[in-house]
């Protein structure tokens, strides 16, 4: 249960720290590279939470499929 | 306890790359500043004081401070120990003293030019030269301040936050 938490906290911060990036960029007139910014971070949370969905498949899988 | 330090010195590294990149868009229109007065203290060499330039020129390497009077400097003593002409002496001393500068081309080729004129004509053509230089220098001041304003301050917020990126992507 810690690393699930751990992960939340994680993308939290992410979220904030590109949230911010995205605000100054924007601010002095680079749209292009808050937008390039933005979306690497998008794509960085989707692939851990990819992997966290993942993970929950493979247990419900074990769980209500037969194994072998 | 090892991953905080290591977080910490990523922090302090990224934030101090900040600060040094908006430093050298704060240092330009310093800079700018002085080489208008500069140029202003060697129109009043030229028209009051009837200087000859390598004089005019040390003189102001003592008014002045780093990085430009390391510059007239250089220039006089060019002129005085070696068999050169003003532009030639002028371009060279430009080129050596720019890198260590945070003034950026259009200047260097601002002050090329003036020095293609300097020390060919009369007192008067000489002073509507020096006159036009300062214009020019003064429109790249207008420009570096604004840039001052709208970048300063990004680097260096960008220099904290990107150091707060990696630390949160590698813990």
């Amino acid at each position: 249960m810690g690393l699930e938490v751990d992960i939340i906290f994680k993308i939290a911060g992410v979220g904030i720290v590109v949230a911010f990036l995205h605000t100054i960029l924007d601010q002095v007139g680079k749209k292009e590279y808050a937008q390039w910014v933005t979306l690497f971070g998008f794509i960085y949370i989707l692939f851990m939470v990819a992997n966290i969905v993942d993970d929950l498949f493979q247990k419900i899988k074990s769980v209500f499929l037969f194994q072998g | 306890m090892m991953k905080i330090i290591g977080a910490i010195i990523i922090l302090a590294t990224t934030s101090l790359g900040g600060m040094e990149i908006a430093k050298s868009f704060s240092e330009r229109p310093k800079q700018l500043r002085q080489l208008k007065s500069a140029l202003q203290s060697l129109e009043a060499e030229i028209m009051y004081g009837h200087t000859p330039l390598h004089e005019a020129a040390r003189r102001l390497s003592e008014q002045l401070h780093q990085p430009l009077s390391t510059f007239f400097e250089n220039f006089s003593q060019k002129l005085m120990t070696e068999e050169t002409t003003v532009r030639d002496a002028w371009t060279t001393c430009l080129d050596d003293i720019w890198k260590r500068t945070a003034m950026k081309r259009p200047e260097l080729e601002i002050m090329k030019q003036f020095g293609e004129t300097l020390g060919r004509h009369d007192r008067a053509s000489q002073q509507k030269q020096i006159m036009l230089t300062l214009t020019h220098i003064e429109r790249e001041e207008q420009e570096a301040r604004d840039h001052q304003l709208r970048y300063e301050k990004m680097f260096k917020s960008l220099g904290v936050l990107s150091g707060l990126l990696i630390v949160i992507l590698l813990m």
